[in-house]
């Protein structure tokens, strides 16, 4: 096994305060005079705060599909819409032929429990790769099973309608890597996971971070497209070490 | 430290005017970038993008006024979320911790999102020292690790580079064909870093911002490389400047929607990461540690000086490079140190030493196009004239950057502008001596040796038959008074420190 390293390398903290401390001709350790307004909310008036925010979402939920709809085309993501899980299906197994790819990786989340995909894709000769981890599995047979995989296929913790965005965040069930090492992502998108603006992201997943009593989220993303760069020249080039080709299925919206 | 090349800035800023192949790169910079940028802001509103600029900077001002508390509740949040947190007083100490990391770990190959810290501590170089591989991914950082250069941009480190260059370079360190296909050059990228990223042992990335509240660092990247490098390798190590840190999640949000529309017109990025911690025992994938260090370097002297703080409220996006005159021309390596433009002309002559970047603070032209291009209202101009200040009257001698013939001269104009009779004696006298100087209505060289380097780069009209004086006096004065524009005195602030 790896030795352990001392907790803290480098100047110990206190010294490195003390310096920041000089540099702002403070004194000693002292609290903003004024509290940040931000950090004075409680655990209740964030709940309150949700709550409002998520009956008017909740009443604003078709007009928000169509602008997320809208917005996230604009940021590159193609688009589909499945009334039932069928045509949810048959749209992956369409992209899937059309795109030649022989293995398919999906994340365990509860919305693949309405999708009898395995079948579907297995009569197509397509084997599906459900990444999940347990004491029984290896992590590197599962990353193999990734990267094996033509393409990647999770659900959307949030959609947000402001940025075209897709919010992942990934823990036990949900891989960080199958919505970015398969040249494809699809991401399936319910009604509920509809928000206005990135702020309502920000405030639902602070209420979370309190609730749990200060256990925040080990890893989140927002994805907005595909990958792209314009390191060259300033031309923009979509798929360089992500998915080239991203796709969105807005599950039971208006066909 | 990466190495410092700031006094040869009037040398390496006239090669760069002279390189065809240079100017070729530097081409699309005014209209590019910033054209996008322009065209995001129209579609937000001018008057949303003016509150979010002056909203992001009640965050940073207030940030930073308090950041020792900041960075305290961030470094116990972060230890909280099973994370490690190291300080590094300079370049020395950071690269010596994150080799201690690496060293400890038996780390034999890392990946790397691209950092501007960690190209300020030349880190790859420590890295490699101790005999790890070290792999840049970001498409730019990795182009121009292969040409071994630093980058010239705070975004776009490839910038200076044409696509027949970048083409070259692949087919002579990676033996590809040779193509004029962009796409092409991104997928050769994509193919030989995709085998690194899953072999790497280490990711290290920077971080656009800090949430204190949370322990939480952020990445904003568009090629996915970020997330790979936060993802596949078993140790993450975040590197970046003290200044980076914000109060609350909440906070972001007017952050993302800044940051990418000022640096490329982007309404969001491909990508935003958040990162706390490290993954936990049952997740499928995710680093098993987590380490940020959080460096300063001569961040405290800009922190130190009420006059330069606000240069730690630049969130690097940019966007006072592409709109810079003066970078447009010669772009980023002339300024001779890795923060370049506008910004890297406070930020750096205060990192490495006043008295070895003297010229960067002359190299404005204070337009003032910077200041109103910043995301987040950093008062660029007033900073340049106060290290100009500072310069000129600086008991040091080495840093001090006037002449005494320069302060003679500055002070007789001064003398002249002040007496109305000598002036006009001296526009007369003027007028006489020009004479021979002037070649098809230009002066192109004035005879003074103190002056001949300023004029050599400048052709001068000559002084007209009548003044301006005379012409108000004779045909003006008394007609204009009235429409005269009464907001006309108001457009620049600069000696404010608003």
């Amino acid at each position: 096994m790896m030795d352990s390293p001392p907790p803290t390398l480098g100047m110990p903290r206190e010294e490195f305060l003390a310096q920041v401390r000089r540099s702002l001709g403070r004194p000693g350790p002292a609290a903003p005079e004024k509290p940040y307004h931000r950090l004075t909310e409680s655990l209740v008036d964030l709940e309150n705060q949700a709550a409002e925010r998520e009956e008017q979402l909740r009443q604003e939920q078709p007009a928000l599909l169509e602008q997320f709809a809208a917005t996230a085309q604009l940021r590159g993501w193609q688009l589909g819409r499945a009334a039932d899980p069928e045509e949810a299906i048959g749209y992956i197994t369409a992209l899937a032929a059309a795109r030649d790819v022989t293995q398919v990786a999906r994340s365990a989340e509860e919305v693949f429990d309405l999708l009898p995909l395995y079948a579907a894709l297995e009569n197509q000769g397509i084997t599906t790769a459900a990444i999940a981890w347990d004491e029984t599995k290896s992590r590197a047979d599962l990353r193999e099973q990734i990267i094996q995989s033509g393409m990647g296929l999770t659900g959307a913790d949030y959609a947000v309608a402001e940025t075209g965005s897709v919010v992942i965040i990934p823990r036990r069930g949900l891989s960080r890597l199958v919505s970015l090492v398969p040249p494809i992502h699809i991401a399936l998108v319910r009604p509920p996971d509809l928000v206005a603006t990135l702020d309502d992201v920000f405030l639902f997943r602070r209420l979370e971070y309190y609730r749990s009593g200060g256990a925040p989220d080990r890893y989140l993303n927002f994805i907005t497209g595909p990958s792209r760069t314009a390191d060259i020249e300033q031309r923009l080039v979509v798929g360089v070490h992500g998915p080239k080709e991203v796709h969105l299925i807005l599950l039971g919206g208006p066909a | 430290m990466a190495e410092v090349k700031t006094r040869d800035f009037v040398a390496a800023a006239g090669a760069a005017m002279e390189n065809p192949a240079l100017r070729r790169a530097l081409r699309q910079v005014g209209s590019g970038f910033n054209g996008a940028r322009l065209e995001a802001i129209d579609e937000v509103s001018p008057q949303a993008w003016e509150q979010w600029r002056a909203e992001a900077r009640r965050i940073k001002a207030h940030t930073l006024d308090h950041l020792d508390y900041y960075l305290e509740l961030l470094a116990d949040k972060v230890a909280g979320n099973g994370g490690y947190v190291h300080f590094a007083r300079d370049a020395a100490q950071a690269n010596a911790i994150v080799a201690e990391i690496a060293g400890s770990r038996q780390v034999k190959l890392a990946t790397k999102s691209k950092s501007m810290v960690s190209e300020e501590l030349d880190l790859n170089l420590a890295l490699e020292a101790i005999g790890v591989e070290v792999f840049e991914t970001d498409l730019g950082e990795y182009i121009i690790q292969l040409a071994e250069e630093t980058p010239s941009h705070l975004v776009a480190p490839a910038l200076h580079k044409t696509k027949e260059q970048v083409s070259e370079l692949f087919h002579r360190k990676l033996g590809v064909p040779l193509t004029d296909d962009i796409e092409e050059m991104a997928r050769v990228a994509r193919e030989t870093l995709r085998q690194k990223f899953l072999q790497a042992d280490l990711g290290i990335s920077g971080a656009n911002f800090l949430v204190a509240e949370t322990g939480t660092l952020v990445i904003i990247t568009n090629e996915g490389n970020g997330r790979l490098c936060t993802s596949a390798p078993r140790i993450h190590i975040g590197i970046t400047g003290m200044e980076k840190v914000i109060p609350s999640v909440a906070d972001l949000a007017v952050f993302l929607r800044l940051l990418p529309r000022a640096a490329t017109g982007q309404r969001l990025t491909s990508y935003v990461s958040m990162v706390s911690g490290p993954r936990q025992s049952d997740d499928e994938d995710g680093p098993e540690e987590f380490h940020l260090v959080v460096v300063d370097n001569g961040r405290s002297r800009l922190l130190a000086d009420p006059d330069l703080r606000e240069a730690l409220y630049c969130i690097r996006c940019g966007a006072c490079l592409n709109i810079c005159p003066v970078y447009q021309k010669i772009g980023g390596h002339a300024y001779g140190w890795v923060y370049p433009g506008p910004i890297g002309a406070i930020v750096s002559p205060t990192l490495v030493g006043l008295k070895q970047a003297k010229d960067l603070p002359q190299a404005s032209s204070l337009c003032g196009a910077c200041r109103e291009a910043c995301p987040v209202q950093i008062n660029i101009p007033r900073m340049l004239l106060h290290l100009r200040h500072k310069l000129a009257e600086s008991p040091d001698a080495a840093e001090k950057s006037v002449s005494p013939a320069a302060k003679l001269a500055a002070n007789g104009y001064a003398w002249l502008m002040q007496h109305p009779a000598a002036r006009a004696a001296a526009g007369k006298v003027g007028q006489a001596a020009q004479l021979p100087l002037t070649r098809q209505g230009r002066i192109a060289k004035l005879p003074l040796p103190w002056v001949s380097r300023w004029s050599d780069a400048r052709d001068l009209p000559p002084l007209p038959k009548q003044t301006f004086r005379e012409i108000w006096k004779k045909e003006l004065q008394g007609e204009s008074a009235a429409d005269s524009d009464p907001a006309a005195g108001d457009t620049q602030s600069w000696n404010r420190a608003d």
